[in-house]
């Protein structure tokens, strides 16, 4: 697909602007109802889906030419679906965040790239890996780990830590938590250590399109080679990036999050949470697990008019609206925990407000996703709970950076940590 | 035609540089507005761009701005939301401001029920505030995202409760005007610093000059601030939703009844409007889903509710049984919502409107009997957060006709309007959902006493030919309206965007002499004329 696929998207925009608001059946209260972290920092009107659709068009009829605002436009957005699943309420057949990420893609391939992301492309490339890190680091997260290596051995389930938590020394426990959990749990699990590749799924969501295909070809060929029916994830940016990106381009493999195999755990009382956990929290739904996280649905389809001028497709096209995303099973367990209580915030599942890690925001523009952190850090607090749990090691990060900057009392915790202590 | 660079430094100088741009990117996507294709050279997207766009924080920002704009003779437009060409620069030279810092909901007076808001506080936020202390405000047609200072001072604001809650127009207290001089007037009570709560005095009562023939869209100056009269709401204090995305649903207490009620005919379905004003038993009354047309509405209606199914599937729902055996049902209808203060109110109303149905031989649809459909009834009709979905078919929607006024005379143009569209679609450049796509207000002043009926038309933006056609079709229905001695509705609105002056100044000479008196008031508070038609004024002979 190019840009020129989506014109039809752009010139459809009504600029009604529901895409800067949560859906509005769910507004709760003035201080909790946007949805777009671009549009509330950066105001002006071309930070919003509906703005860049009518800058898309503006590029397609070379109205504009290339300048730095228009690659601050561009790239100063979470590329995080909450403008996408508000618009698609009513306009049903609006692609708005694809055409957000072709514009990423053209402005790359015509060599017009956000510097701040140079490093960490050039990185990707050497090292595979999007933390700036050697590459061969990235095993160092399981030292001494009693769990299979699946560049050595086979296993029908391969754990994939994902780049930060293998990197982030902080975060990287709760990676060890989670294999072994799965492990204990009777699941025949193994890791490829330091043969482990970036999924390229963030590259991807910054404009760099073939670097997915590149990633996708390594992973696959040593999932291939371990005999893996699963991929399990604890990070939901590498979950979106098998889940809907990798199928995308043909590979098929059964991917699941963490949060979705131990909750099965759970059920099938292999995994058993007897300990007591007196604390109230709140649950971020990742961007990537929930709307983002909905299965892609193979289609190819032919467009013709019915009704004299409603364009439809035959077979129907799919849409990616929010609806399917991974929300319960992270409540589940949640709620399975002895003396836990989940309180929810006004913004959650579908219209979940973004950490702000994500895009290539926090690379290269700190102080935005600082901000956005903050916002959902005050909708947290202002339900009164000791602590935010998510399901992301990107959201974590965010998040208890977030209380940090802060000084909030707040606790951060990925749900595995939680699991945990209840075990 | 750029700013000068002192100009610029200048309006730079009050916002911040944060707050002021003129690059093109940024400036097209204020340009781009839905509309613009029916009114601008080759069909363009895009109505014409400012020169810069600034975001202001403050009634001291506008003001300040405002009196650059006249130092340096810059014209001046305001939006708040932006949805509505009307907003746009419709000449060059033309600075945009956006008013979206200004969001505040500055007081909610719980005792004399009223709000206090900025331009940038949409209906939806607003209703979701005041429903915590049991009152509710008047949502415009327009739905859910749109500014409701706007839809009070600058446009017409009514919406399916107006019936109970009134029209925002009614519903303005005091205001705060920025003139396009640059001086700040304070309207109604607030002008004599007595508060909000009037707009009548004591102090200068402004209300028909600020709503002018149909308001002012941006074109006389900017309103800063304003009160707006609020009303009971016996419900509880957040709206519960449950379903899955897109087919939320609300399952509201006892007290709340939705119903889509229907007729054999057009006579009894505008007798049953008379009755329902007698007995004043609604809270929310409007004909609604006939607005994706009484051939195809229900299907969709019942495809939405599968949030499985995409437009695409369409046809299977309509070759339904079920769906065709509803299709006839709603035919004639319209939807209400009763709402009972206490147990015995909600039981009194029902047996009235059971008495009204009965004598006018109409009946309660079905379908939308069942729980889940009411409960989809009640929240798409009382939170209005889903009215986009008049765009749903093709991204392009057209509502002619409008003229609002007794249920008589709007019965009177409803056969003009169905056959004024089953022409054009017909030959397939408009979607052929059925004549009757009509919607609008059961009673449109608080109480009742007057209706509209609104014809949408759909149009595929991306086909030039079915753009063409429904240019075609609006200057048709002028024509059509023309011919019996109705004035022509909003189409009228619609296509004067794009006229000449001289084509504008033949039409304002035909209609009453209101325009004249524009002329005097713009005259008066718009010495350098830097607002723009949006405000229309018969020229001086």
């Amino acid at each position: 697909m190019a840009l020129e696929d989506y014109r039809d998207d752009c010139t459809d925009c009504s600029r009604c602007s529901y895409c800067k608001w949560i859906p509005l059946d769910h507004i709760k209260s003035a201080r909790f109802a946007r949805a777009c972290p671009s549009i509330e920092y950066c105001s002006f009107q071309a930070y919003s889906l509906g703005g860049r659709l009518s800058v898309a068009l503006s590029l397609l009829e070379n109205r504009i030419d290339y300048n730095d605002q228009l690659k601050d436009i561009v790239w100063k957005c979470q590329m995080d679906g909450a403008c996408d699943v508000s618009d698609k309420i009513c306009r049903y057949n609006i692609r708005g965040l694809e055409v957000m990420r072709e514009m990423r893609f053209r402005l790359v391939e015509d060599g017009q790239m956000l510097p701040q992301h140079k490093p960490y492309i050039d990185n990707l490339h050497e090292e595979q890996n999007m933390m700036m890190e050697p590459r061969a680091d990235r095993g160092e997260w399981a030292d001494g780990l009693d769990v299979k290596n699946l560049t050595e051995e086979k296993a029908a389930v391969v754990f994939h830590a994902g780049c930060r938590y293998s990197y982030d020394k902080e975060l990287r426990e709760t990676a060890r938590t989670a294999v072994m959990m799965l492990r204990d749990g009777g699941v025949d699990v193994g890791i490829m250590g330091e043969k482990e590749s970036c999924c390229g799924g963030r590259a991807y969501q910054w404009g760099y399109r073939k670097e997915l295909n590149a990633s996708a070809r390594r992973n696959a060929r040593a999932w291939t080679r371990a005999k893996v029916k699963t991929v399990v994830t604890p990070c939901a940016e590498c979950y979106y990036t098998f889940k809907r990106l990798y199928s995308e381009i043909g590979l098929t493999i059964e991917v699941v999050h963490v949060t979705e195999y131990i909750d099965r755990l759970i059920r099938k009382r292999k995994i058993k949470l007897t300990k007591s956990v007196p604390l109230t929290v709140t649950y971020h739904d990742p961007c990537h697990l929930g709307r983002l996280g909905e299965p892609y649905v193979p289609w190819q389809g032919t467009r013709k008019k019915i009704y004299g001028q409603i364009p439809a497709w035959k077979p129907s096209r799919p849409r990616y609206a929010g609806a399917w995303g991974v929300y319960d099973a992270p409540r589940n367990v949640l709620m399975s925990i002895p003396g836990l209580s989940l309180v929810e915030m006004e913004r959650i599942r579908e219209y979940a407000w973004c950490c702000g890690a994500s895009g290539g925001v926090l690379e290269a523009y700190p102080d935005f996703a600082s901000w956005t952190a903050a916002e959902r850090l005050a909708e947290a607090t202002a339900t009164g709970a000791e602590a935010m749990v998510s399901a992301c090691p990107w959201c974590e990060g965010a998040l208890a950076d977030a209380v940090r900057n802060q000084d909030e009392k707040i606790k951060v915790y990925d749900i595995i940590d939680l699991v945990q202590m209840a075990l | 035609m750029a700013l000068s660079r002192d100009a610029y430094r200048a309006l730079e100088d009050i916002v911040g540089a944060r707050y002021i741009s003129e690059d093109p990117a940024v400036m097209d996507s204020y340009a781009y507005q839905w509309l613009a294709e029916t009114v601008r050279p080759n069909q363009s997207k895009f109505m014409t761009r400012p020169e810069a766009a600034l975001l202001p924080a403050s009634t001291r920002d506008v003001q300040a701005i405002v009196r650059i704009c006249n130092k340096y003779k810059i014209k001046f437009k305001a939006y708040s939301t932006g949805w509505y060409f009307y907003g746009a620069p419709l000449s060059e030279g033309v600075i945009q401001l956006d008013m979206r810092r200004m969001d505040h909901i500055l007081e909610i007076d719980e005792k004399n029920m009223f709000a206090v808001i900025e331009p940038y506080v949409i209906a939806g936020v607003l209703q979701a505030e005041v429903m915590k202390r049991g009152l509710n405000c008047t949502v415009t047609g327009a739905g859910a995202s749109c500014s409701t200072l706007v839809g009070a001072a600058c446009y017409h604001g009514s919406g399916g409760t107006s019936i109970y809650t009134g029209e925002l127009r009614e519903n303005l207290l005091g205001a705060e005007w920025v003139m396009p001089n640059g001086e700040i007037l304070r309207t109604g009570s607030l002008g004599s610093g007595c508060g909000w709560f009037c707009a009548e005095g004591p102090g200068p009562s402004m209300r028909a000059i600020i709503r002018g023939a149909l308001g002012a869209r941006g074109g006389l100056g900017v309103y800063t601030k304003c009160a707006v009269k609020l009303s009971p709401w016996p419900g509880p204090a957040e709206f519960p939703v449950e379903g899955t995305v897109p087919a939320y649903r609300s399952p509201l207490p006892g007290n709340f009844r939705a119903y889509t009620v229907a007729f054999k005919d057009w006579d009894s379905l505008f007798e049953a409007y008379y009755r329902i004003y007698d007995n004043e038993i609604c809270y929310y009354a409007h004909r609604q889903w006939t607005m994706l047309g009484a051939d195809l509405g229900p299907a969709f209606w019942m495809l939405y509710q599968d949030p499985t199914k995409s437009l695409d599937d369409i046809e299977e729902f309509a070759r339904k049984k079920e769906v065709k055996k509803l299709t006839e049902e709603m035919r004639r209808s319209f939807q209400l919502v009763l709402v009972g203060m206490s147990q015995r109110d909600i039981e009194y109303k029902e047996k009235v409107l059971e008495r009204i149905l009965e004598e006018t031989g109409g009946w309660k649809v079905e379908k939308w009997l069942e729980p889940e459909m009411e409960q989809f009834s009640l929240l798409y009709l009382l939170r209005l957060g889903k009215k986009n979905l008049n765009f749903v078919y093709t991204g392009g929607w057209i509502g002619n006709f409008m003229q609002s006024g007794t249920p008589d005379f709007v019965k009177k143009y409803e056969p003009i309007a169905e056959d004024a569209t089953e022409k054009y679609q017909q030959t397939g450049l408009l979607v052929d959902c059925g004549a009757d796509s009509m919607m609008g207000c059961v009673g449109s002043i608080g109480g009742g006493g007057q209706c509209g009926l609104e014809q949408f038309g759909f149009y595929d933006i991306a086909d030039r030919r079915s753009t063409a056609a429904a240019v075609a079709w609006m200057k048709h229905c002028i024509k059509e309206e023309a011919r019996h001695n109705i004035p022509p509705g909003k189409e009228g609105m619609y296509l004067a965007v794009g006229k000449t002056h001289e084509e504008l100044q033949k039409d304002l000479a035909r209609q009453p002499i209101t325009h004249t008196w524009q002329r005097k008031i713009k005259r008066a508070i718009d010495p350098n004329n830097l607002g723009d038609r949006m405000y229309p004024t018969l020229d001086e002979k």
